[in-house]
């Protein structure tokens, strides 16, 4: 089985400083996996790296064995990669409605049609309408984005990042932030909308890491240290003195 | 089962007469207009007014709706004048075979070709960076109207008599009326397909685009591609507008790609509201009324323009059909009676302060622009005499009052309105 | 030719730096505040006025230190009572605003010194020749110009570099949310660079405008040029506004200097085009007349050519 996404020998640096340094990782179709590793690491850098956000300092990114790095954002999007953000990085001025819909219209093939009337897309507003009851918010639908709870803004992030049927769906951060309750909703929102597609993400809470992943890669100082399933990454000495150690005092 | 079908029938009949009123009944207004004014000044006024509609719709599918705020907008207005006239000299001696009425679409032509031209290369960012780009090739393109005076005249400007079209149909578009229709033709069918394309998956994406152009990257679109649509499509109508505005006037200046012609755009649009889509449209209008029926009684009425737009800017940046907007709410649960008395009670005062702001005006500008001997001005019907003090202290002393007083009672008037609104949202009062 | 080659790079040289007194109020206020001042060159006519004003009373030479004063009060409030209010709307609201604020200055100005050109004459003190060369005369008043426009740059360059407050300056230039974290009024600030940008705004005013002219329409003359320096030196980087500065002062005085055409050009090629044809307007031009357009072609090959600009690191 190809991978998902492979990273080969992936470095960044700002200046100076290389934050990534050589970070090699295959992820399965399929897979859920998850990134940790303490602050600093790198994570997000990884991520903005794989989507596109930044460009590489050397080595290669393939989706599902065709290189993608060089390629802007969109252009990562359209070969089935999306992305959330760790910061709800949203459209605050539309609807909830339209903040879903603007996610599926590209998918469905509409891209920049100037001659369909999007009120009258039966499959788009038909599929709008599937994703906003999938993450709870038809009540909302009408509503002005940027006047949602937090935890509302986050479902409508990892909304958007479905909307568009992306098979690898990267999650930043999806729980950040949120009270007990509201992560183990997040988390079941997360299991039923990734089900059947890649999953990757990065996450702090080792909860919602152990409670999802099927696979964990711990990331530190920009270089993977292990990878393997919970429980070898649980049983890792050199995994425990670097992260998980810090977290257990 | 057929019972529910039916009503659901119903419903589509009244939505699509709802639907489509907001088009009939301005078209009836609009169609009964000569008629009923039965004035050839009317009619002038109204052909501006449908000019500056058009115009007005289009650079809001940019700043409005794309988020791109342009000070060169009449570059591609001015363009759509040239061709235009061009193209009806040129029809005039036999060149091409194209009716009238339907040169408005070569000035269309030549809107999206620059607008598609420049947008290439200037639409890479939104915001300040793209505003002061397109103040860069507004200049541009005004100065070089001057350079190339064989295209455009020169300082004189290039004219045509619009007149020497073979006749459409019969019809010669000699009188104010013909042109009258003519023009309103062009603006229902213009500001229909903008709006058509406010509704259309890229005028969707353009508005997300707008809002965060990062995330729309992350869902497939690429930014720039978006506003260059939107730009190249924008200037079309700025295009068609321009081309109204020759065969209207039958001439075109320098002036009408200039910076003054790009300023007026930005202000009416932003006056109306460039949150919504009428918003324009309101500005324009309302841009129209003031310009050609406040330059009769005053010498300074673009200073007060330029008051209304910056207080706009400041306290009302949602404009004017902002402010309507939200009372629609509070206009539902008829909770606007509430409101009556507290916006009487801050309405006066601030029309003392505005009277007297304007008569200190007036009588300073004839200080400064006054014929020398005159010293009786007419300001409100009154006949004053401007050398005398007693005036000024009336004027500055009702200003100030009116000022002190309304700021004095204007928190009072917003809190009843944040109760009204409360109460819409909630059903309860705070 | 020795002669056209020096006095145009005298007077290039006047004009860019003129033009550099604008732009790096523009650049600071820019970098800093985000806020792209579209009222500067409204607030550098407003200058002139002012000295013509002070100049009808008590001379030349006090208006020279009271006119930028009073403009730069003038700058400081208008960003206390009216950007500030304006901020939370965000930067284009800001812009706008700064539009409107250029329009009404305008009509302010055609209300209190009317329409026409006012009489804003050079001191007698300066009304000689400074050199003479190939029968062409170097007035002393662009001397001095030249001499006010070297020492503000002088002083800038000292004061961002040597001292406490171009420090912060800098820092905010770069970095504006850590320096209102480490402790520093920010908001006092954005009124101090206010302030300043727009007393060396009005100082520009007051020594250009005896030689430019004092009249309403001199803001719209030179507003979208200093526009076009800041993007064309790069945002945001001072240096870059100053090579930009001399660069288009240099472009549009040696342009006018040149009367040569495309016409001309084809002709010693040896190719004879029709000076009527449809398409004449194009090559009929001479050089001297493009020089009006030449900032804005110039900042039309750097958007697409150097996004960045020449010295900038942000892509516009």
């Amino acid at each position: 089985m190809s991978a998902a996404i492979e990273l080969r020998d992936v470095r960044k640096n700002f200046g100076p400083t290389e934050i990534i340094r050589g970070v090699n990782l295959s992820i399965a179709d399929g897979e859920r996996h998850a990134v940790i590793g303490p602050n600093g690491a790198g994570k997000s850098t990884l991520f903005n790296l794989i989507t596109g956000k930044y460009s590489l300092s050397g080595g290669e990114i393939s989706l599902r064995d065709e290189v993608v790095s060089g390629l802007a954002p969109f252009q990562i999007n359209r070969k089935g990669l999306s992305r959330s953000f760790q910061v709800t990085n949203i459209f605050p001025r539309m609807s909830v409605y339209e903040n879903i819909r603007c996610g599926v219209l590209w998918s469905l093939g509409y891209k920049y049609s100037f001659w369909h009337i999007v009120d009258n897309l039966k499959d788009v507003n038909e599929r709008t309408a599937e994703i906003l009851e999938e993450i709870g918010l038809q009540a909302r639908a009408q509503i002005p984005a940027g006047v949602l709870t937090y935890a509302e803004q986050r479902a409508l992030e990892i909304g958007i990042t479905i909307a568009g049927g992306a098979n690898v769906i990267l999650l930043d951060e999806p729980t950040a932030g949120m009270s007990h309750s509201e992560t183990d909703q997040a988390i079941a929102l997360i299991r039923k909308v990734t089900e059947g597609r890649t999953l990757v993400m990065v996450e702090h809470d080792m909860g919602v890491v152990f409670g999802l992943a099927d696979k964990i890669s711990v990331l530190v100082y920009g270089e993977i240290i292990a990878s393997g399933t919970p429980e070898e990454i649980k049983g890792n000495a050199a995994v425990k003195e670097a992260y998980l150690g810090e977290e257990a005092e | 089962m057929s019972n529910m079908s039916e009503t659901a029938g119903v419903a589509r009949k009244a939505s699509f007469l709802s639907r489509y009123a907001i088009w009939l009944v301005p078209a009836i207004i609009v169609a009964i207009m000569p008629p009923v004014l039965d004035s050839n000044v009317a009619m002038a006024v109204l052909n501006q007014m449908g000019i500056a509609v058009i115009f007005t719709v289009a650079y809001n599918m940019m700043l409005g709706q794309g988020g791109m705020l342009s000070f060169g907008f009449a570059v591609y207005f001015g363009l759509g004048g040239y061709f235009a006239i061009h193209g009806v000299n040129i029809i005039s001696e036999g060149g091409w075979p194209i009716p009238l009425p339907f040169v408005p679409f070569l000035g269309g032509l030549a809107g999206l070709a620059f607008g598609a031209l420049f947008g290439s290369f200037s639409t890479n960012r939104a915001g300040t960076v793209f505003a002061m780009i397109s103040l860069g090739l507004g200049e541009m393109m005004a100065s070089s109207s001057l350079i190339f005076s064989k295209f455009s005249g020169g300082e004189e400007g290039i004219t045509t008599d619009r007149t020497e079209v073979p006749p459409f149909f019969g019809v010669e578009f000699t009188t104010e009326q013909e042109i009258y229709y003519l023009i309103a033709g062009w603006v229902f069918f213009a500001v229909f397909l903008m709006y058509r394309f406010s509704r259309t998956p890229i005028g969707r994406i353009a508005n997300a685009v707008r809002d965060n152009p990062e995330r729309a990257e992350f869902l497939g679109y690429s930014q720039k591609w978006v506003r260059f649509m939107s730009f190249s499509v924008a200037g079309c109508f700025a295009g068609v507008a321009g081309a109204l505005f020759a065969l209207n006037y039958e001439i075109v200046t320098e002036e009408t790609v200039g910076a003054l012609t790009s300023g007026v755009v930005l202000l009416q649009a932003y006056i109306g509201g460039i949150g919504f889509f009428a918003g324009p449209i309101v500005g324009a209008v309302i841009f129209t009324l003031l310009q050609t029926l406040m330059s009769n009684y005053t010498e300074i009425w673009a200073l007060y323009v330029g008051v209304v737009f910056v207080g706009t800017v400041m306290y009302a940046p949602a404009g004017l059909t902002g402010l309507i907007m939200m009372h629609i709410p509070v206009y539902r649960v008829g909770r606007m009676g509430k409101l009556t008395v507290p916006y009487a009670r801050i309405a006066l005062p601030a029309l003392i302060c505005a009277l007297g702001a304007i008569g200190f005006l007036e009588l300073w500008q004839h200080i400064s622009a006054g014929a020398t001997g005159e010293s009786e001005i007419h300001v409100f019907f009154m006949t004053l005499d401007y050398t005398s003090p007693i005036p000024w202290i009336v004027f500055i002393a009702m200003f100030l009052g009116g000022l002190w007083d309304a700021r004095r009672v204007a928190p009072a008037v917003a809190d009843t309105y944040g109760n009204a609104l409360h109460y819409a949202f909630t059903g309860e009062d705070q | 030719m020795a002669e056209l080659i020096i006095f145009s790079l005298l007077n290039g040289l006047v004009y860019g730096l003129l033009l550099f007194m604008l732009a790096s109020g523009l650049t600071l206020i820019f970098s800093m505040m985000g806020v792209l001042n579209f009222a500067h060159a409204s607030i550098y006519m407003l200058g002139a006025y002012i000295a013509y004003t002070i100049s009808q009373y008590v001379g030349f030479w006090p208006g020279l230190i009271i006119a930028p004063i009073v403009v730069g009060l003038f700058g400081a409030l208008v960003e206390r009572y009216g950007l500030r209010h304006v901020h939370k709307y965000g930067h284009v609201a800001e812009l706008i605003f700064t539009f409107g604020l250029a329009f009404l200055i305008e009509e302010f100005v055609q209300l209190i010194w009317g329409k026409q050109t006012v009489a804003y004459a050079q001191p007698e003190l300066l009304d000689f020749s400074l050199f003479e060369m190939y029968g062409s005369t170097f007035p002393a008043y662009r001397g001095f110009m030249l001499l006010v426009s070297v020492a503000i740059f002088v002083g800038l360059l000292v004061v961002l570099t040597r001292s406490r407050v171009g420090l912060i300056i800098n820092a905010a230039i770069t970095h504006p949310n850590m320096v209102a974290m480490l402790g520093h009024n920010v908001p006092l600030v954005f009124m101090g660079v206010f302030g300043v940008g727009s007393a060396l705004a009005g100082l520009a005013g007051v020594i250009a405008g005896p030689v430019l002219g004092t009249a309403p329409g001199m803001a719209v003359v030179l507003g979208p040029i200093v526009f076009v320096v800041i993007v064309v030196g790069g945002l945001g980087s001072l240096v870059g506004a100053f090579v930009a500065s001399i660069l288009i002062g240099m472009l549009q005085t040696f342009a006018v200097a040149v009367d040569y055409s495309f016409l001309q050009f084809f002709g010693h090629l040896g190719l004879d085009m029709d000076p009527d044809g449809a398409l004449s307007d194009l090559y009929t031009v001479t050089i001297a007349q493009l020089g009006p357009i030449m900032p804005y072609m110039l900042l039309v090959l750097i958007l697409i050519f150097r996004p960045t600009g020449l010295f900038g690191t942000r892509e516009v």
